[in-house]
């Protein structure tokens, strides 16, 4: 049977008529019409990404002008010219992702899980090709400390991005979470890179980079629970 | 099937609040999202809440749609996560649940390949149920593969790859079942 068969049978069952009973339609319809005001549809997916990557993009200046910017101070113009632009590209794929999320029937341009998993592997490639200094010095002391102010910095970012994208409908509310996390945790580890002058390469790879999974798994937790809950 | 222009225009009057237009819209899509639910293996009454919850949650998310994007591919996301939903919690439902008696399995339906106008819903139960939303939304509600990928959050690749895999199935299931008519059919 070749598929142009398959194809006509198909489309004969397809053709066949369908009727849904007219009472039901009419109670739909009267349900819908008791609250028919206008609204406001959605701004344009780029604006909503713009907004939340100039979120993460402020939040991680701010955090690190708190703290000091003594890893940007410190790093070659090499480092800069790498880190930062794969940072700020990998923000804004997870910022278009989120917006994706949000709107029902959007195109995908990444998985949410890829975007994490690719996102971590990404970063640490960079670290890998520009640290070279494998020793290491209060490994976990220090390691716990950047984890946790990166974490500290996405959380402001998460809130903001919920509230920017409130008025969206995602259909799948774990992966929206997990996305918005990856946001998150982004954006931690741009104030990470702008503040922390500990340039060892397992610091930077381990502890920094990890900020955007654990904020992601953190943000898919919660997106679970809440949609476990409603 | 409904010109994505026409409907694109229903709906950017139903977020104006023009009633006419929510009706047509109701009137225009219900059939093929009922028929939807049904492929799923719905009952006809579990299609029917479906539908109606459906419609609720569209007119609750209206100002999500935005004007220019495929109408289609939104409406059934939607449909596909209250589906997705409802399954969701009557499994959680039927977990809590201790069943009274053993019900019995259905017994297959076997499809014929002689069957032309046969029910869809009988002519892709083998499938599996991402394979057979594919296929309904390819085949019934016309929708491209970009459009498929887009309702169901995945990728064209991905589309294609089910509909491959369904297109196989098919054609083992409807071989099969011309081969045994033809051999009951044949002289003595």
């Amino acid at each position: 049977m070749k598929d142009r068969e398959i194809d006509a049978i198909l489309n004969q069952a397809a053709q066949a008529p369908h009727e849904v009973d007219p009472a039901l339609l009419a109670s739909i319809a009267n349900s819908v019409g008791r609250s028919l005001d206008p609204v406001r549809p959605l701004p344009p997916s780029w604006t909503l990404a713009g907004g939340l990557f100039l979120i993460g993009a402020a939040v991680a200046t701010a955090g690190a002008g708190r703290l000091g910017f003594y890893g940007i101070h410190k790093m070659s113009v090499l480092d800069r010219a790498l880190i930062f632009p794969a940072l700020g590209l990998l923000m804004w794929l997870a910022a278009t992702t989120c917006v994706a999320e949000m709107i029902a029937g959007s195109r995908r341009r990444v998985s949410p899980a890829i975007l994490v998993g690719a996102g971590s592997l990404a970063l640490v490639g960079v670290f890998a090709i520009l640290f070279r200094d494998y020793h290491t010095h209060s490994f976990v002391h220090q390691g716990v400390a950047c984890l946790t102010a990166g974490l500290l910095h996405a959380i402001p970012v998460a809130l903001a991005s919920w509230f920017l994208l409130r008025r969206g409908f995602a259909v799948n509310p774990v992966a929206a979470a997990l996305v918005a996390g990856t946001l998150a945790g982004l954006a931690g580890v741009t104030m990470l890179e702008l503040h922390c002058p500990n340039f060892e390469a397992p610091h930077v790879m381990l502890w920094h980079t990890a900020v955007v999974p654990v904020s992601g798994a953190a943000g898919a937790l919660l997106g679970w629970l809440r949609h476990r809950q409603g | 099937m409904h010109s994505e222009s026409d409907l694109e225009i229903l709906m950017a009057r139903y977020q104006q609040g023009d009633y006419a237009a929510a009706t047509a819209l109701i009137h225009q899509l219900s059939a093929q999202l009922h028929r939807f639910f049904l492929v799923q293996s719905a009952g006809r009454g579990d299609a029917d809440d479906l539908l109606q919850e459906t419609w609720l949650r569209i007119h609750e998310v209206r100002h999500t749609y935005r004007t220019g994007e495929p109408v289609l591919p939104w409406f059934y996301a939607i449909a596909r996560h209250i589906r997705v939903d409802h399954y969701r919690k009557s499994r959680r439902t039927a977990g809590r649940e201790q069943p009274l008696e053993e019900v019995p399995e259905p017994a297959a339906v076997q499809p014929s390949a002689s069957r032309s106008a046969g029910d869809l819903q009988e002519l892709l139960a083998p499938l599996p149920e991402s394979q057979r939303e594919v296929i309904e939304m390819l085949k019934v509600a016309g929708m491209s593969l970009e459009e498929v990928a887009r309702a169901t959050s995945s990728t064209v690749g991905s589309v294609k790859q089910k509909a491959h895999r369904a297109y196989a199935k098919l054609r083992e299931r409807l071989s099969s079942a011309g081969l045994s008519e033809g051999r009951a059919g044949g002289p003595a």
